[in-house]
């Protein structure tokens, strides 16, 4: 039996062979660092915002809770969401707090301070249903509300006032 | 229950998409069960997607539900009638068995990995959120969500392919659950392996290498493992398998008289700009290469009729979001001249971002090394009118997603593309894997052999440099 393969095609054949060992070789790794990096846990209905929120605040299963909050406010008032300017984790909280509060209407605001002070006094209490404050301090003067982990705090506005 | 839900969910999914597939192969063709199911899995997601959103104009909770179901199940009818025609391979040898274990393997691991992953940033606040606002109105997005400046940032104004498949689980198992909306990513990944492994066995003539491309997609670690992965919630990985569907079968259709696979891309090409706003782009990226096709391959003029299902969509969502008075994203500068002229110095910028991206070895491996030695393969086979069309469709997008950051509002215009372009190349990666299986196979074929049409189910490679026709039995 006679070998019938040309040099070119020896050629093409270890080319493409020596492609994909290369690819494996530095693939695998990546791979399995990435697919064990995070156990399995149990899912839920809110699995994914009580993982963000785990990872933001430190509160476990903070969604149903924080859904609870908004349910209790009036469904006709928006709430407004304070976050500091510059921190992602305060977008990020700020946004999940959107997420949670449907169907309030949301306002979403930037701040440069520590605390939202001048942008409350600005605000009618009566015309909002809460204020989240994402990674700021809440004023000294504004009642305390619910807090989730650090730096997640929830203030439901007195409904008569 | 819940388990139930889910299987009605699934099963009207795939009823309608194989329904569909039916009447839009009408007998033409053979395909094996993989390509059948990845081809009812495409076509349901989008059926489901797009009744949903129509029937919402006039229906909402049970009813909507209901007649969305009988739809379903009158497409899946049709589909039992026409009784598409079976491909057999007859038996797998041990080589082809050996990679099918290793598929399995793979896609239980994608499985596994979706449930451990979360959905992601924008799979929930992009996408999810549609589906449980609109789960929580009756199965119809409230109007004050388009025009809601809160949530602004949730890009209203992206279509609702992937969320509306998402609300299709949340009314069969009765409420909106973030860990059963991950069920329907892994499948799209499931679904890519199939119609990757069917394209590559009919451009090479062989089982095995179709299998193996199957098995090597899952090492390129950008859709296994990465951000925007086919195991987590966004919407790239899904649009990656459309286009890969819409590319596949238009190389296929470029053999002339092959309709059936023609009809295909033109039903996987209307579905692009459905699934994300990116889609637009990879639209008008494979309506040029069907153009291209038609007039190369001299096909009727009546197959430019392909292109108004994806227009259609496109006006009619441009015309619903203009109508709910939808807030427009503020990430892109006008598209104008001025605009490019003003930013005409980003170019060095990204062109080196982007080489620096295909160089990342931790995101692709060598992936595009081996997509750029493919190219070179494939550079003097550009005759073809399927080979000329695979190369611009996966190196068009490319130049379009880049020149897109010439646009971008972003402070750090470097920034937006850090986070966004891994994910953009993600949406033409299959697509590469096409070219490889070419250029694979392309080299074997060393003396052209006659056609042999042994049944409908074939798909010339490049008639231009004689190949043979590929055997599907």
């Amino acid at each position: 039996m006679t070998f019938r393969w040309s040099y070119g095609r020896i050629a093409h054949v270890l080319l493409w062979c020596s492609l994909a060992i290369a690819l494996l070789t530095v693939s695998i790794r990546r791979i399995y660092s990435g697919a064990t990096e995070y156990p399995l846990r149990p899912g839920g209905a809110l699995h994914t915002t009580d993982s963000y929120l785990k990872f933001a605040t430190g509160a476990e299963g903070a969604s149903k809770n924080v859904i609870a909050i908004f349910d209790a406010m009036p469904a006709s008032k928006p709430v407004v969401i304070f976050m500091r300017k510059g921190d992602s984790y305060s977008s990020g909280l700020g946004m999940t707090a959107a997420y949670l509060a449907s169907p309030h209407a949301v306002r979403l605001c930037e701040i440069d301070g520590a605390t939202p002070d001048k942008q409350l006094s600005l605000i009618d209490p009566a015309r909002i249903a809460g204020v989240v404050l994402c990674r700021v301090s809440r004023p000294a003067s504004f009642p305390a509300g619910k807090k989730f982990g650090a730096g997640f705090e929830i203030i439901s506005m007195p409904k008569n006032g | 229950m819940n388990a139930v839900g889910l299987v009605g969910a699934f099963a009207t999914l795939f009823a309608a998409g194989y329904g569909l597939l039916g009447l839009l192969i009408r007998n033409s063709i053979r395909l094996n069960p993989a390509e059948q199911i990845g081809f009812s899995w495409l076509f349901g997601t989008g059926t489901i997607s797009l009744l949903l959103w129509i029937f919402g104009f006039v229906a909402h909770g049970a009813l909507l539900q209901g007649l969305v179901s009988v739809v379903c199940l009158l497409f899946g009818i049709v589909g039992w009638r026409l009784k598409i025609p079976w491909q057999s391979r007859g038996r797998l040898r041990a080589i082809d068995g050996f990679l099918v274990a290793i598929i399995a393997l793979e896609v239980a691991i994608i499985f596994c990995l979706s449930f451990v992953h979360t959905l992601g940033w924008d799979g929930l606040l992009n996408w999810e959120i549609k589906a449980r606002y609109a789960f929580a109105n009756g199965g119809v997005l409230p109007a004050s969500y388009f025009s809601d400046a809160g949530r602004a940032f949730s890009h209203p104004e992206y279509p609702l392919a992937i969320p509306f498949n998402e609300l299709w689980l949340y009314l069969w198992v009765g409420e909106s659950n973030q860990f059963y909306a991950k069920t329907i990513f892994p499948m799209f990944y499931l679904v890519t392996t199939f119609l990757l492994a069917g394209f590559a066995a009919r451009l090479s003539r062989k089982t095995w290498v179709g299998l193996l491309v199957a098995a090597l997609l899952f090492f390129v670690p950008q859709l296994t493992v990465e951000v925007g992965c086919a195991s987590g919630g966004y919407a790239d990985f899904p649009l990656s398998v459309f286009y890969l569907a819409a590319v596949g079968c238009l190389f296929c259709a470029a053999e002339r008289g092959n309709s059936g696979f023609f009809r295909l891309y033109a039903a996987c090409l209307a579905l692009l700009p459905w699934v994300k706003r990116d889609g637009l782009i990879l639209w008008a990226v494979a309506a040029a290469c069907g153009v291209l096709v038609i007039l190369r391959t001299k096909k009727s003029a009546a197959s430019f009729l392909i292109f108004i299902p994806g227009l259609l969509i496109i006006c009619a969502w441009r015309f619903y979001l203009n109508a709910m008075h939808a807030l427009q994203a503020a990430d892109f500068l006008p598209f104008n001249l001025e605009t490019v002229r003003t930013h005409l110095d980003r170019a060095q910028p990204l062109f080196s971002a982007l080489l620096a991206e295909f160089g990342d070895l931790s995101t692709w491996s060598f992936f595009w090394f081996i997509v750029a030695v493919a190219i070179l393969y494939c550079l003097p086979r550009m005759r073809s009118a399927g080979v000329l069309a695979l190369l611009v469709a996966l190196v068009a997008p490319i130049i379009l997603y880049l020149s897109l950051y010439l646009f971008s509002s972003w402070q750090n215009y470097l920034e937006h593309v850090g986070l966004s372009i891994s994910r953009l190349l993600m949406q033409v990666a299959p697509v590469g894997f096409l070219l490889i299986v070419l250029a694979i196979s392309g080299r074997s074929q060393k003396r052209p052999s006659a056609l042999r049409m042994e049944d409908d189910a074939t798909c010339v490679i490049a008639r231009s440099e004689r190949t043979a026709v590929v055997e599907l039995a």
